[in-house]
């Protein structure tokens, strides 16, 4: 299984970003809401849109998923 | 020797034929994700997947009071793509069965010309075990409620309430003027009043009267005439056969994880479980992404963020219940962030003279 | 074809027993061919060379091939049991290590039905191992070894 997202769908609204649980152990500003200063974080979101970074970090928890508002961000 | 893999839905068999046919077989509705069987495998033949995003599409979360994300589970839920949680390659399987033995979960089971290895005296089995003593159950379906696994079936037959009052009731007719008060009032809806003028009723159903008096008490025209022996109606009077309340409870032994919630919350004592494994449950809150992923894919509900005192109601304090966690582990896969660890200290299973099958259930203490 | 090949290890069979001391009506029941073919076989009446020649290129094979040949030849393994035992193939000494996880595999591969499971064990048959090594190659936890016997 691995991480993928639809830019088409997505707001940018940030929610997968603050939710995910392995960027809160990353980067805590992260977590409080400021975004991420490192693409060390799993995703971002950058000019309105969520984009990928360090993806191999995901371990598929599958919260991101559970967020998103317009089924944007998944695991497949 | 090819084998065969026959495919249902998520369920599958796999199959060599001989002089007698092995079959192993998969059953996903059990599968609980702890993924002993891949670590157990000799020819490495069986890949567990990634379990959490699959229990997330189809379990409640403990969001689901949040109105949005239950919207979002909806999406989810009617997504009809069929995952299955586990994947056995039939060209490497030999169908030996190690899988089968340590399952804790009975998802995957051999058999040997139609009988189980589980039937079979040479083989070694986890002995963990849920039962309930229907000569002290009280029927009271509190197991029901509590189990995980909706594993347990209650039913039960309670006494008729008319052998449990006495008394006597009568309307006089010619005095009723068919109000209805008595009717309404009647806490046993015990009385119908029939007001269609030219063809008023009034009728008392004994059996469902219970002496209250009230619809006496209530009648304008006191046209009731009612008594209530209950009372004197003691221990000495009531055959206690027919106070009894009756039943049956079944425990489907094909869910049942032995987790013991039943033994836990039954108030009679009546249900016994054994689990297969000891070991501890270690949580480190620092670690905690308060994801909820272990909350989904634990089939002991032995986990979860209980609401807190503040502001909003979804907690961040992980707690365990651990008398009920039968340390399989699924819990440690799917955290993300390595937060929870599950240790086995000891297995209890039946004696084998087979070195290897002893070495592999011997290796699932970590 | 085949039906010649049978024929000649049928042959060489009868001129084994007969060496032994065994009468043409006891070869006749042991190896299932008629008093009357026997007695032709011993007197070398009515079997073509090629056939006995062929037939002794095969009992010079290797066991793995021997083996091959012998089930698209026979398919029954009584037949396969009985010329590895008259010709003495069978010096083999098979052992079996505590990584045996009773899987059955060899039990079912097994053209000589050498092999069962006793106790999630397998045991093999020293009586009629051949020497294929089928066994051995298939076995997922490499726990068999077939030594050779040198017969003193």
């Amino acid at each position: 299984m691995e991480l993928k997202v639809d830019q088409d769908k997505c707001l940018g609204c940030g929610v997968c970003v603050i939710a995910c649980p392995v960027n809160a152990s990353i980067s805590p500003e992260n977590a409080g809401g400021h975004g991420s200063k490192t693409t060390e974080t799993i995703m971002m979101v950058e000019n309105g849109f969520i984009k990928l970074f360090s993806v191999d970090k995901c371990d598929k928890c599958g919260t991101c998923q559970m967020f998103c508002p317009t089924e944007a961000i998944w695991l497949e | 020797m090819v084998n065969v893999k026959e495919i249902e839905g998520k369920d599958f068999n796999i199959k060599r034929s001989a002089e007698e046919d092995r079959i192993l077989s998969f059953k996903d509705h059990v599968c609980i994700g702890c993924g002993l069987c891949e670590a157990t495998c000799p020819v490495e033949a069986i890949a567990l997947d990634e379990v959490a995003p699959i229990e997330r599409k189809y379990t409640e979360t403990y969001f689901s009071g949040h109105e949005k994300i239950a919207q979002n589970y909806a999406l989810f839920k009617n997504d009809n793509e069929v995952k299955a949680k586990l994947c056995i390659d039939e060209s490497k399987c030999v169908l030996c069965g190690m899988c089968s033995g340590v399952c804790p979960a009975g998802a995957l089971d051999l058999t040997i010309g139609g009988v189980s290895i589980k039937e079979n005296e040479a083989y070694p089995t986890l002995i963990a075990s849920a039962e309930i003593d229907e000569d002290k159950c009280l029927f009271c379906k509190k197991c029901e409620a509590a189990c995980p696994r909706a594993s347990i079936t209650i039913d039960r037959t309670l006494p008729n309430r008319a052998d449990l009052v006495t008394g006597e009731i009568e309307v006089c007719e010619d005095d009723c003027i068919y109000c209805g008060a008595c009717a309404e009032l009647c806490p046993a809806e015990a009385i119908v009043v029939d007001k269609t003028t030219g063809e008023e009723s009034i009728v008392i159903d004994k059996e469902k009267c219970v002496y209250c008096l009230v619809c006496k008490k209530a009648c304008p025209v006191n046209a009731i005439k009612a008594v209530c022996r209950s009372c004197s109606y003691g221990e000495y009077d009531l055959d206690p056969a027919k106070a009894a309340i009756t039943g049956n409870a079944i425990i489907d032994k094909e869910t049942c994880i032995k987790c013991g919630w039943c033994e836990g919350v039954c108030p009679a004592d009546a249900a016994t479980v054994k689990q297969a494994f000891k070991g501890t449950l270690e949580i480190d809150e620092e670690k905690c992404g308060t994801c909820g992923a272990c909350i989904d894919v634990c089939p002991c509900n032995v986990l979860s963020f209980p609401k807190s005192s503040g502001p909003g109601d979804r907690g961040t304090h992980l707690v365990k219940e651990e008398d009920y966690c039968i340390h399989c582990g699924a819990c440690a896969k799917a955290c993300p962030n390595g937060a929870l660890t599950v240790t086995r200290t000891d297995i209890d299973y039946t004696p084998t003279s087979s070195k290897s099958w002893i070495a592999a259930f011997e290796a699932l203490k970590n | 074809m085949p039906k010649h090949i049978v024929s000649g290890l049928k042959y060489l069979e009868s001129v084994e027993l007969r060496k032994r001391g065994l009468s043409q009506k006891e070869i006749s029941s042991q190896i299932g061919v008629d008093r009357s073919t026997i007695s032709h076989y011993l007197n070398g009446r009515n079997i073509s060379m090629d056939s006995i020649e062929l037939a002794k290129t095969i009992l010079e094979l290797s066991p793995k091939d021997f083996i091959l040949i012998t089930k698209v030849l026979f398919g029954d393994y009584k037949e396969i049991r009985q010329i590895v035992t008259i010709f003495n193939m069978n010096h083999y000494d098979p052992q079996i290590n505590d990584g045996c996880i009773g899987c059955g595999l060899c039990v079912d591969l097994c053209e000589m039905k050498a092999i069962n499971l006793d106790s999630l064990k397998a045991k093999i048959n020293p009586r009629y191992c051949c020497g294929c090594l089928m066994c051995v190659e298939n076995c997922p936890t490499k726990s068999i070894e077939i030594l050779e016997v040198k017969n003193g």
